[in-house]
């Protein structure tokens, strides 16, 4: 099956990427292979002009290398694939007239190697262009010579960067650090690109002094350091990874080929990698998958009814994804605070070039803070987040049911509550759901949508059409007493509170489980939530679960003496200076003294797996996969161990 | 007339350089538009029309109305009018509305005004810009040092754009100065006036929530601005009479204490057809009956109100005797003092160049809330708050007709009726 065109007019020669029966544009064995075909004529009768390569698909360059593919290959076959890949993307190097990549659309992983092997690279001013390395989160590194070439286009430090980083960028921020040489309206995209190949063989730029061997040393241990503060040692790839940039800045070519190579042999039969790779397909999968067979009806306006930190953190990030926002509270001085912090958000985004200044202004614009009761009727999808408090939320909802159009969808952000013990005060309960987002809601990517007994399938699956148009991935989940995510979470941060009441120093337990790669350790994130709020959802979770959990006294006690956590400045630790420091005042309120707790992590972490189990056996989730894939988006558990209900069966020693 | 008042708000108005000093004319303008639109539910598709009031339109919002409309959310197919009749501008609004209707250009408006005064622009003179020009054009080093070398100290001194909008180009007068003119004229006496200011703060403090139904909070820098900020409880005949005279130093009466406010503030209006108003199933707040606008010596500015009253009567308008509620702009303490004698008194009436006086306007009846010397004159919104202040007087009094008035910079009156249904 041809996947690639080659189109000659006079001295041009187009190279067009369309891969038959697909939407995205892939590199396999058989597209390499064609390639090296088609460069055979393209070597005997060079184009004077040049060669542009572009895709004829409308949203995707090329995605990248056919992951599947690689990861089932054979050590021998990936051998085979990685020198085949090497081989017919330097032909394109070599050749001797002009070679543009004209960028539209995704160019990822070995299509952005591809373009690196051209000598000019323009890309399109386009949402749907995304360009960049992220081999490294697959657990592997560029080895189709992008982990060679990219320190000599960009000199070490900043190739170190886009590698490690393992980012996608947009065209500008790819133009700011030198990935493509111009970025142009799309409709200019190929005449743009003629005109880079009318400046000929792109010249080599030689840094003798960045790159000698002892400034290369230099930058390496300094990008080491700093690489290892983030991945605690986890993740063999980055390591690999920087050693091969490194490396081949200072060898020859060839050299730095045959050092991509073994490196991604060593990577590829890894079980971090495995585990990283089957995360990829499990995010590609969730990405697509309907739970429902119901058409979703679309979401426009959208009211958050509540102001404080979630209420208007999903304000924020509906409204910057185009969504006009009615921000209701009853209180003024609260829709004040909550406008700053959604202020606040946009200043940050602008400043790291997220968002411009322009969109900013117009999310901004999107939102309406109104404390009077407003009609409600151009809404299709009310979210209320107020406060924890059940007979709150049933007037809530029994007020809003009455001012909403019948045909409104209606969604609690609880976090604890049942959903269904509202469905009473609504009428036409199939539109109630739970649509709990997590905090800090632009960064946490997870949304479980619950479903109650009397949800709809049609309001599930607009629920899951709006969490993807936001951008999140949604997981579909019973309405349960702490739905998945907190309830597998909450045992461990209890677990977590009996080993310091029984006298282990807070510091100890948390650098365990940062080791066993906890994005944050587990008592400052009881900090981080308040204790006041994990102590009320372990109450209720020890209420309903007597025989599995028991809630520590000593929390009751910090309560009582408002050691709140960061919000009050003090919990487990202190947060006066820099750094966090355990607290003495807690230590002191604790009867046990200063022992150390045996098995570490483990103990935690299976608790963690335990009630992951417990919750694919009652259903909670469709699937193990799916609670695996919610735990890691939701709490950040550890991606190179799978998942906890992964790590139960196929665990790596810690 | 047809044109109803279906719905209206505003923002606080706030003393420029105070909590909107960061907010410019479109910000606020967003903020009516938007809480306006909030509140009534409408579906901004269906307006025919965006129009708004306002003198000084920033430089980086040319039409200031459609970028406002723009980012309230209204769609971009709904057109959008700036409109400027100086202090009237809030007004032309409305009646620019009025004649599109009866015009047959549409049944729905979003009309209003809008002013930051915070933001009135520091100019450069002409030589200045003229220097700038040249050195903009050079190319050379030494075209650069040539060109930087022909400034003087002088072209650096900015002209206050604010003080330029409040002088009259054809008299060369300041505003202040054409009310020390008529406080001269028609014997307004120092203390007369400052009683007047003092009353306005007093009115205004005792309708705290009254104007509250009026306004909408404005959510900004982390904190709830939910209220005017311009009446003060010390504003007494006593203090005011402390304050000295600032266009006429030596001799002059007219002082920042018996002025109007410099401020900054929005309002939106919804207006359209009595068929619009079912179609939307809003009850509407009332009717404009009539409206003149009249001109008169631009030397005498303040004197506006009477000729247009007057001539708003020739065209079928009720005498002012008649109002329920009358919103007279405070532009000037002497001024509204000069206005209300040419109305009752036939020999101040000759003054204003009339035959006979009008009618007169009961003190209890005149602008019950406050004026503009206690809650401010943001100059493009006082028209629509003026409307929106004197419909919401009708209901909560059940009175039936209110008159709107103001003196307008540049010598002219505007006069307008509106009608409790």
């Amino acid at each position: 099956m041809p996947n690639l065109h080659l189109h000659r007019d006079v001295d041009r020669a187009t190279l067009t990427f369309d891969r038959e029966g697909s939407s995205a544009n892939l590199f396999d064995s058989a597209t390499l292979d064609e390639l090296d075909r088609l460069l055979d004529e393209l070597e005997a009768h060079p184009p004077a002009d040049g060669l542009l390569i572009v895709s004829a698909k409308p949203s995707i360059f090329i995605a990248g290398a056919d992951v599947k593919a690689l990861a089932n290959a054979s050590p021998d076959e990936l051998d085979e694939m990685i020198r085949l890949g090497q081989t017919v993307f330097d032909r394109i190097a070599r050749l001797r007239v002009p070679t543009v990549a004209a960028i539209h659309g995704a160019c990822a992983g070995g299509g952005f190697e591809l373009a690196l092997a051209c000598d000019w690279r323009v890309a399109s001013r386009d949402r749907a262009t995304k360009i960049g390395l992220p081999e490294v989160q697959l657990g592997i590194l560029p080895a189709w010579g992008g982990s060679t070439r990219l320190p000599r286009l960009l000199g070490l430090p900043k190739a170190l960067d886009v590698i490690l980083g393992a980012k996608l960028h947009a065209a500008e921020s790819a133009r700011r650090k030198g990935l493509v040489d111009a970025v142009v309206p799309q409709e200019t995209l190929v005449a743009q690109a003629w005109q880079f190949a009318a400046r000929g063989k792109r010249p080599q730029v030689f840094r003798p002094l960045l790159h000698s061997p002892p400034l290369r040393a230099l930058i390496a241990g300094r990008a080491r350091k700093a690489m290892l503060e983030k991945t605690r040692g986890n993740y063999p790839a980055p390591p690999k990874a920087l050693h091969v940039v490194c490396s081949a800045a200072g060898s020859p070519v060839q050299a730095g080929f045959a050092l991509e190579r073994r490196a991604i042999l060593e990577l590829a039969p890894m079980a971090e990698t495995k585990n990283l790779i089957r995360l990829f397909f499990l995010g590609e999968k969730a990405k697509k998958h309907q739970p429902v067979a119901a058409e979703a009806k679309p979401v426009g306006q959208v009211a958050v009814i509540g102001s404080g930190v979630m209420g208007s953190g999903i304000a924020h990030w509906l409204a910057l994804r185009g969504h006009p926002v009615l921000l209701q509270d009853i209180d003024d001085a609260a829709l004040a605070r909550g406008m700053r912090a959604i202020e606040s958000l946009l200043q940050q985004a602008v400043a790291r070039h997220v968002v411009t200044r322009n969109e900013a202004m117009h999310a901004l614009d999107r939102i309406t803070a109104v404390r009077e009761k407003v009609p409600l009727d151009r809404c299709d999808l009310v979210i209320e987040a107020a406060v924890e408090n059940l007979a709150i939320k049933r007037n809530v909802f029994a007020d809003l049911a009455a001012r909403v159009r019948p045909d409104c969808l209606l969604a609690t952000n609880t976090s604890a509550l049942p959903v269904h013990e509202l469905a009473d005060v609504v009428p036409n309960p199939g539109r109630l759901f739970g649509l709990h987002f997590f905090n800090p809601v632009h960064r946490m990517p997870l949304v479980e949508v619950v479903r109650a007994e009397r949800t709809s399938d049609p309001t599930v699956a607009s629920a899951f059409a709006l969490v993807r148009s936001l951008g999140k991935t949604p997981v579909l989940v019973k309405d349960r007493l702490g739905f998945l995510v907190n309830r597998i979470l909450l045992p461990y941060l209890v677990e977590a509170g009996l080993m310091f009441q029984n006298g282990a120093v807070p510091k100890e337990i948390d650098d365990a489980m940062l080791d066993f790669g906890m994005p944050m350790g587990p008592l400052r994130l009881i900090d981080e939530v308040g204790l006041d709020v994990a102590l009320h959802v372990a109450k209720t979770l020890a209420a309903a679960f007597p025989d599995r959990m028991t809630v520590p006294a000593v929390l009751e006690a910090m309560v009582a003496k408002q050691l709140l956590g960061k919000k009050t400045g003090a919990g487990f630790y202190t947060y006066q200076g820099r750094q966090p420091v355990p607290n003495p005042d807690a230590m002191a309120l604790r009867p046990g003294h200063d022992s150390v707790p045996d098995g570490l992590p483990g103990r935690l972490a299976d608790k963690m797996s335990e009630e992951a189990a417990l919750c694919l056996e009652e259903g909670i989730a469709a699937t193990g996969d799916d609670i695996d894939l919610a735990m890691i988006l939701g709490t950040g558990y550890p991606p190179f161990r799978g998942g906890p209900l992964h790590h139960r069966n196929h665990p790596i020693p810690p | 007339m047809n044109l109803w008042i279906l719905a209206g708000v505003r923002t606080p108005f706030l003393r420029a350089g105070t909590q909107f000093a960061p907010l410019h004319a479109t910000d606020l303008g967003r903020h009516a538009v938007a809480a306006l639109l909030a509140r009534t539910g409408i579906d901004p598709a269906e307006l025919d029309e965006v129009i708004l009031g306002c003198v000084g339109q920033p430089a980086d919002a040319a039409n200031v109305a459609r970028v406002i409309a723009l980012r309230a959310g209204v769609p971009q197919h709904v057109p959008a009018a700036t409109v400027q009749r100086n202090c009237a501008s809030g007004l032309e609004a409305i009646t620019t509305a009025a004649e599109r209707l009866a015009a047959g250009r549409g049944e729905l408006f979003l009309v209003g005004g809008v002013e930051s005064m915070s933001h009135a622009p520091l100019l450069f003179s002409d030589t200045a810009a003229k220097h700038f020009d040249k050195l903009g054009r050079a190319k050379t080093p030494l075209q650069k040092l040539a060109a930087l070398a022909r400034f003087r100290p002088r072209d650096f001194a900015p002209r206050v754009g604010l003080k330029l909008g409040l002088t009259d180009p054809f008299s060369g007068l300041m505003m202040g100065s054409t009310a020390e003119t008529l406080a001269r004229e028609f014997c307004i006496s120092r203390d007369a006036q400052d009683l007047f200011a003092a009353d306005s703060h007093r009115k205004a403090l005792a309708a705290d929530d009254a104007r509250a139904r009026e306004i909408a909070t404005v959510h900004t820098g982390g904190e709830a601005v939910t209220a005017d900020n311009g009446p003060r409880a010390d504003s007494t005949p006593d203090k005011l009479a402390k304050l000295r005279p600032i266009f006429e130093p030596a001799w002059g009466t007219v002082t920042a204490g018996n002025s109007s406010q410099v401020s900054d503030g929005a309002v939106a209006l919804l207006v359209g057809s009595e068929a619009a108003a079912r179609r939307l199933g809003l009850t509407p707040l009332g009717r404009l009956t009539h409206y003149h606008y009249s001109g008169c010596d631009p030397a005498r500015m303040g004197l506006g109100p009477v000729s247009a009253i007057a001539g708003a009567i020739a065209r079928g308008a009720p005498s002012p005797v008649e109002a329920d509620v009358v919103e007279l702009n405070e532009a000037f303490a002497a001024q509204v003092l000069a206005v209300l004698k040419a109305l009752r008194d036939p020999k101040a009436a000759a003054l204003a160049g009339l035959t006979r006086a009008p009618g007169e306007i009961s003190p209890e009846k005149l602008n019950r809330r406050g004026g503009a010397i206690a809650l401010g004159h943001p100059v493009g919104a006082t028209g629509s708050r003026l409307v929106l202040t004197a419909l919401d007087q009708l209901h909560e009094t059940g009175g039936t007709r209110a008159l709107v008035t103001l003196c307008i910079g540049g010598g002219q009156g505007a006069a307008l009726w509106l009608e409790r249904p």
